[in-house]
């Protein structure tokens, strides 16, 4: 029985998800005495991840009591996660951001004045201007990381001249999102509502992520509708749901596909008609994976060559309705790309394409847009080098770790102020130790957060944001199979001294005189946005309903005819890729076994949990109290080797730093491998349940990248564990 | 046509838990339950030797039993089954005595130091009076819980119980529960 069916037999009232204020009667259980209540039940947008769900806020004397799932949004399939119904922390945590704040001690010693809008407003905008007038606009650095409203502030960053937006997909997805990018022209959703087979490198999707993907693999999974392969150093929620699980040997996943794309081209498995009709370079790949036979990639990975003649097998037999999955954060690995890459060779060559079942190209559902003065274009090159390093990655992202390193050594040129909105690099970059060395260069750092983060704990002065609950956003598009248009608007008035992202950009533009570039209101530039939606008054609709779910959708194979051209050099699916070649990568996914630890060392994994997946949630009290404090997993006989016991201290040290934590002693990890979670031990005392709590992996982790799409990697850290 | 007696109950899919705590945290949000109690929780075991490990997740909450223990023992009558199957707490009448946390066989009561009387979950049983389901049933993203009406034949939880095999926890102890654990 779904909420609305079940609201059907209510009384009157909370039927209709308006903005409406009723009076209610509140009963529980018809005993307590009656009291009326002013309860509104306001449909909103959540902001606890970026998935961003549908919810329904519930007020009750002005004070938020509850968020709701709503369903009327396709894509949050009618429920929300233990983050989101902790949302209201976030708006009633003590040890938010109230106020501006200007910084009086020194950096991260955590000494503050508070101070008024206009006072930090000047303050910024000296700053920024002297740093322009020394170093040009090119030396600051605009940092961001995906909001609604993060467009207003990479605006001021690109008017302010500066070519320095820095996004955070090279912490993350950057690697899957080339991958697929060079092999399609597009980064595709997939059907896993309707997948017959599903292969997984450890993207842990039923443990660290919570999204329609999540929902959909959890239904087919458990009622025998799909066939989940599941590949995973650790032994995680998603490991304990698959059909199959396997500790493969960290960093082999690549050998594990090439041999799949053996069998299925010797075997002639693939999907002949679909990859003469839409696919370049198959011969190419024919000829590319014959050495990567089941048995060379079994003694690589420690899967048995003939499960993976198997799996191969079935996965071609239920082609259409098979994907190998690409899950979401993809920076583990040097070679990251060509594993991602390889992958989508697989998906294509069984025409797992934009098909029920398969891989489908995200629906398109078009808004308006407030026409706004143009600015000039920055003319500097941008310091991260990205032509020059990644040159076929996307530029507007940038790559976070060249730039760290490049803004240390001060080259192309000078960068000395760094403004930073919703991200917190201290914990997001590895080697935490050389990010504190980039802050200390800077002349100048200002931080829009809503919380004290490690971050914002180093910064000169502080905009306190209002929280999601209390401020107006433009309306954003949810790509995927079933697009959707949400809306984000003020469940209350905001609580304390704290202002939206729009309002703190044109604070600051004022100051730096670039008011014109700014000069709109938030109900202005959304109006724009949805005035065209075809549905009756739409912003109305979208205030009432907080979601607009265009009609048609899902749609199965627009891009099956012949004459389609994908969005890529030839036209058609990529497996041999020119582009590649001539920007002197390799065209087809090379392999190279990776780098075993050395005896005595481990190598450090990492992963989320769904209630704590960013670091910006382990100091939310209803999602720490899981997890009070992170610890490092260790297998049992690596563990008596070193005398460790089941919740002993242990230091954990690489070559960038030492931690200390609990161990958790194991059965659910490989011997070679340790594991922790992200998001503990912070250094910003305001963060009060994890200040000094277990321990940070940003600490520990090496600097290591993939070579194609400046894609972190992660993965690549050997630590050294004992006993303290 | 007579009105059938209501009898609310719940069908668990266990298999469907991913230990995600959104029923944990919406029942904390909906019913003010303080931190370090929980109304519901999941019950977690992982057995096995690396790499023949299984995990099992099962969500767990007052079980409404037929015949609840708690109820019986009650000295004040603060404990009480509604019509509708629901065992609810009076919280005025409650003197904070905690034999009905003895008496449950799912230990699924806790005492309230601040308020110094005995608390747990009541189905949401004021969202219920507005037609809504409970918050625990509702945000899941499995959908494992089936909430209804196990009386009305054309109830999802009735055609669950009809067709589908399924287990209680603890008959021995006699209760009666109204959780239904789908095999």
């Amino acid at each position: 029985m779904d909420r609305r069916k079940f609201l059907k037999v209510a009384a009157g009232g909370a039927a209709g998800a308006g903005v409406a204020t009723t009076g209610f009667l509140l009963t529980t259980a018809g005993e307590k005495p009656a009291s009326v209540v002013a309860r509104r039940e306001v449909p909103t947008t959540c902001e606890m991840c970026v998935n961003k769900c549908s919810m329904i806020a519930v007020v009750e004397d002005g004070v938020i009591k509850k968020l709701n799932p709503n369903p009327e949004n396709p894509k949050s399939r009618g429920m929300l996660c233990a983050r989101g119904n902790a949302g209201i922390q976030q708006v009633y945590d003590p040890s938010r951001l109230k106020r501006p704040l200007i910084r009086v001690g020194a950096r991260g010693e955590g000494k503050w004045r508070p101070a008024s809008w206009e006072e930090a407003f000047d303050f910024a905008a000296q700053k920024l201007a002297a740093v322009k007038e020394k170093y040009g606009p090119q030396g600051s650095l605009w940092s961001s990381t995906e909001s609604f409203q993060e467009s207003f502030f990479k605006s001021l960053g690109l008017a302010f001249g500066s070519p320095n937006v820095e996004r955070h997909p090279t912490l993350c997805l950057a690697s899957v999102n080339l991958a697929y990018s060079l092999t399609y022209g597009t980064m595709p959703s997939f059907d896993l509502q309707n997948a017959k087979y599903i292969i997984i490198s450890g993207a842990n999707r039923l443990e660290s992520f919570i999204t329609p993907d999540t929902m959909d693999l959890i239904q087919s999974a458990t009622d025998r509708k799909a066939r989940l392969i599941y590949l995973d150093p650790r032994f995680t929620v998603t490991a304990a749901k698959a059909d199959e699980w396997y500790p493969i040997k960290p960093g082999t996943d690549l050998a594990f596909i090439l041999a799949m794309l053996r069998v299925i081209v010797e075997e002639d498995r693939f999907d002949k008609e679909f990859v003469s009709t839409y696919c370049v370079g198959f011969e190419q790949l024919a000829e590319h994976v014959k050495p990567f036979t089941p048995e060379w990639a079994a003694f690589e990975t420690e899967i048995p060559a003939k499960e993976i003649v198997r799996i191969a097998r079935e996965f071609s037999d239920a082609a259409p309705r098979a994907v190998y999955y690409a899950g979401r954060r993809s920076s583990w690995y040097r070679d990251d790309f060509s594993m991602r890459r390889a992958q989508a060779i697989l998906n294509a060559i069984v025409g797992s394409w934009d098909r029920q079942g398969g891989m489908v190209p995200n629906g398109k559902v078009e808004l308006g847009e407030l026409l706004f003065l143009p600015w000039d274009d920055p003319v500097a090159p941008r310091a991260d080098e990205m032509d020059k390093n990644f040159p076929l990655a996307a530029k507007g992202d940038g790559a976070y770790l060249t730039l760290r390193e490049n803004v240390l050594a001060g080259t192309p040129y000078p960068v000395k102020a760094w403004m930073v909105h919703k991200q917190d690099p201290m914990n997001m970059l590895p080697d935490q130790a050389k990010t504190i060395r980039m802050i200390e260069q800077m002349d100048f750092i200002g931080v829009i957060d809503i919380q004290m983060s490690d971050t914002a704990w180093y910064a000169d002065v502080i905009f306190p944001e209002s929280t999601f609950l209390e401020r107006q956003d433009p309306v954003e598009i949810l790509p995927g199979i079933w697009p959707v248009v949400v809306m984000r608007q003020p469940v209350i008035p905001p609580l304390h001294d704290t202002k939206p992202t729009l309002e703190i950009v044109q604070g600051l533009a004022k100051r730096l005189n670039l008011s014109q570039y700014f000069d709109y209101t938030i109900e202005q530039w959304v109006h724009e946005q949805v005035k065209d939606l075809p549905v009756n008054l739409p912003l109305e609709h979208l205030k009432q309903h907080g979601v607009y779910v265009p009609p048609g959708f899902p749609k199965y194979g627009t891009t099956l005819k012949p004459e389609h051209r994908f969005v890529t050099k030839s036209g058609k699916i990529e497996l041999f890729s020119e582009r590649l070649k001539e920007a002197g990568y390799d065209p087809l996914p090379v392999y190279q076994s990776p780098q075993q630890p050395p005896a005595g060392k481990l190598r450090l994994i990492l992963g989320r949990r769904a209630y704590i997946t960013q670091a910006n949630s382990t100091n939310n009290p209803w999602l720490s109290s899981f997890q009070p404090e992170n610890d490092l997993w260790l297998h049992p006989t690596v563990a008596e080797n070193m005398g460790i016991q089941d919740g002993d201290k242990v230091e954990v040290s690489s070559s960038v730093g030492t931690v200390r934590l609990k161990s958790r002693v194991t059965q659910e990890i490989r011997p070679d491998c340790v594991f922790m979670l992200h998001g503990y031990g912070k250094r910003s005392k305001w963060q009060r349940l994890v200040y000094g709590v277990g321990a940070a992996d940003a600490q520990i982790l090496e600097t290591a990248w993939d070579k194609v799409s400046g894609g972190a990697a992660f993965h690549e850290t050997f630590v050294k564990v004992r006993k303290v | 046509m007579a009105a059938r007696a209501k009898r609310y109950a719940l069908v668990i899919d266990a298999r469907k838990c991913i230990n995600c705590k959104a029923c944990v945290v919406a029942c904390r949000a909906e019913n003010g339950v303080p931190l370090g109690k929980s109304r519901n929780w999941i019950n977690e075991e992982i057995r096995g030797e690396y790499p023949r490990l299984l995990a099992t997740f099962e969500p767990e909450q007052c079980h409404h039993c037929q015949d609840p223990a708690c109820v019986r023992v009650c000295p004040t009558g603060a404990s009480r089954q509604r019509p509708d199957g629901v065992v609810v707490i009076n919280q005025s009448d409650c003197v904070g005595c905690r034999y009905c946390m003895i008496a449950c066989p799912y230990d699924a009561r806790f005492f309230r130091e601040d308020s110094g009387v005995v608390e747990k979950c009541d189905l949401c049983a004021s969202r219920l009076d507005r037609g809504e389901l409970p918050a625990c049933v509702e945000t899941c993203p499995s959908k494992l819980r089936v909430f209804g009406d196990m009386n009305d034949p054309s109830s999802d939880i009735a055609k669950l119980l009809a067709t589908r095999q399924y287990r209680v926890k603890k008959e021995e102890a006699g209760t009666n529960p109204r959780i239904f654990y789908l095999l």
